[in-house]
């Protein structure tokens, strides 16, 4: 048992791709349930719930998207309020509110992915998929710090001979255009440089082989496997388990079957994982040092 | 420029989307997701078409200078990210793909999309803005002749593509939220992201008079000067 975080980033992407890909297109108000709060509770224990601010951006977010589709759909046969001929229904209104709800839930999955996977993760994922991808990526990452160093040197430089004015608009954008002008030179011909140095190295002859820390563990395949499993009865359900939720023109659920509610739980401890992998590493934690 | 090195892998890709990964897709998306299907379909056929393209292009080895180069104006771009309001992200893929070719461009609007968004927060917003951005570079590259000799459609071509950058994107959203293509909610999205959309055009319009001739200049010469 390790932390969430700590797992092998194959088996993470795998596995948030799986959580959000299944809410996104599968518009079900328990699967939805089920993801939101898998989706907060994970972002809570991780960050100690100390983001105010992104929760209330969220909320917000949610209320402009659950207000827009009773705005824009008048189907449905609840009619609740006339607001100048337009017909707010209950039904769009629900539909409204399940929208949102899967918009936001999939920014808090994908708040958590962010976090979690830092440029060194990704770029692991990446050069499994494709090595020379991989690399286009990582030069380009390493370009990115470097030029904006290089851009400092160049200003002071102009600063130094006079020749960089910030006293008004049109010099300043004068100035920055001929420092970027300058920039740009000397990071072509680095590029080409670099280019070199890499050929006389023999880039390209033999087959590439890429650094990582990262190592599949005993742990990772079965976590991997614990979330195949999980997302192979959930699509089960999805494909046979009558788990439809049919909102126009009434609502109304579809006869579920076993493999719908199966679906469900296997979703729900899907959703869960995180959460519970994080606890039980804490839990784990408290109860060793307890014993010191 | 090749990505994908395997040539039995590369041929076999060219083949297999088209004529069975992205059917594929359609059947099982319309068959499992019923009221998704088309956010299902849309989202893998933005990805494999991108998949696509990366294995489509040129066979012929152009060497790592090249390689470097697409890194170089990546980097450029996302350095340029940092700007506020005004994103040269678009103007630099157009200039890469006017002076180095479709496929240079196609590789620089949908990596810098892909990377940049390491910085801005990845989501599955990212396959459509590959597509959206490298679809730029790609038709850059095709008209190239045209652009490198007219400023002015070359200033067209900079609004043009800011505006359909924005147009293709709100697909993207109005999937996304609804499901299904809601032409009302469509064209509120498009009201609601005029803003937006006219401060891509003009950035892209500023920065493409002031980089164009600068930045042409550079690149043919390393070109003459390396033999790119």
């Amino acid at each position: 048992m390790k932390s969430f975080e700590a797992y092998n980033p194959i088996v993470l992407t795998a596995y948030f791709l799986s959580v959000t890909l299944v809410l996104m297109f599968c518009q079900n108000p328990i699967f939805l349930l089920l993801s939101f709060l898998g989706a907060l509770l994970y972002v809570l224990i991780r960050n100690q719930g100390e983001n105010g601010k992104l929760h209330l951006h969220y909320f917000l977010l949610f209320l402009l998207f659950a207000i827009l589709n009773p705005l824009f759909s008048h189907n449905g046969k609840t009619v609740l309020f006339v607001i100048n001929d337009t017909l707010i229904t209950l039904e769009a209104v629900v539909y409204g509110l399940v929208s949102a709800g899967c918009v936001i839930t999939v920014l808090y999955w994908f708040y958590s992915f962010t976090k979690i996977m830092t440029r060194d993760k990704l770029l692991y994922v990446f050069g499994k998929l494709s090595p020379k991808l991989s690399l286009v990526l990582s030069m380009g990452l390493r370009y990115v710090p470097l030029f904006a160093d290089k851009t400092m040197r160049i200003k002071n430089a102009q600063k130094a001979l006079g020749l960089y004015k910030e006293d008004n608009i049109l010099d300043k954008c004068r100035g920055d255009l001929r420092v970027f002008s300058i920039l740009l030179t000397w990071a072509l011909e680095t590029g080409i440089i670099t280019s070199d140095s890499m050929r006389a190295r023999g880039y390209g002859k033999g087959k590439r082989t890429h650094f990582s820390i990262y190592k599949f563990h005993s742990c990772d395949y079965t976590l991997l496997l614990l979330v195949a499993v999980m997302l192979v009865f959930t699509l089960l359900g999805i494909g046979i388990g009558n788990i439809g939720f049919v909102f126009y023109p009434g609502m109304a659920w579809e006869d579920v079957n076993i493999f719908g509610i199966l679906s469900y739980i296997f979703y729900g401890a899907l959703a869960g994982l995180p959460t519970l992998i994080e606890t039980g590493d804490r839990m784990k934690w408290k109860y060793l040092i307890s014993k010191i | 420029m090749i990505v994908i090195k395997n040539r039995s892998l590369r041929t076999v890709l060219k083949y297999l989307i088209p004529f069975f990964f992205i059917p594929i897709a359609a059947v099982f998306g319309t068959k499992l997701f019923t009221t998704r299907a088309y956010l299902f379909v849309s989202f893998f056929v933005a990805i494999l078409t991108v998949v696509l393209f990366l294995s489509g292009f040129e066979t012929r080895e152009v060497g790592t200078r090249r390689m470097v180069i697409v890194s170089v104006m990546i980097a450029l771009c996302i350095a340029g990210r940092f700007i506020p309001f005004f994103k040269p992200i678009t103007a630099i893929t157009i200039l890469t793909a006017v002076y180095l070719g479709g496929e240079s461009g196609f590789m620089v609007g949908s990596f810098a999309a892909l990377l940049s968004n390491f910085y801005f927060g990845q989501g599955p917003w990212t396959p459509f803005q590959m597509l959206a951005w490298g679809l730029i570079g790609l038709f850059a590259g095709y008209f190239s002749s045209l652009l490198k000799k007219n400023h002015i459609f070359l200033l067209m071509f900079g609004v043009l593509s800011g505006v359909v950058y924005s147009f293709i994107m709100d697909v993207w959203t109005v999937l996304w939220y609804d499901g299904k293509f809601h032409l009302a909610l469509y064209l509120s999205a498009i009201v609601s992201a005029l803003p937006h959309i006219l401060l891509y055009a003009a950035s892209n319009f500023i920065f493409l008079w002031f980089m164009a001739k600068p930045f042409g200049e550079k690149l043919e010469r390393i070109q003459v000067k390396y033999g790119i």
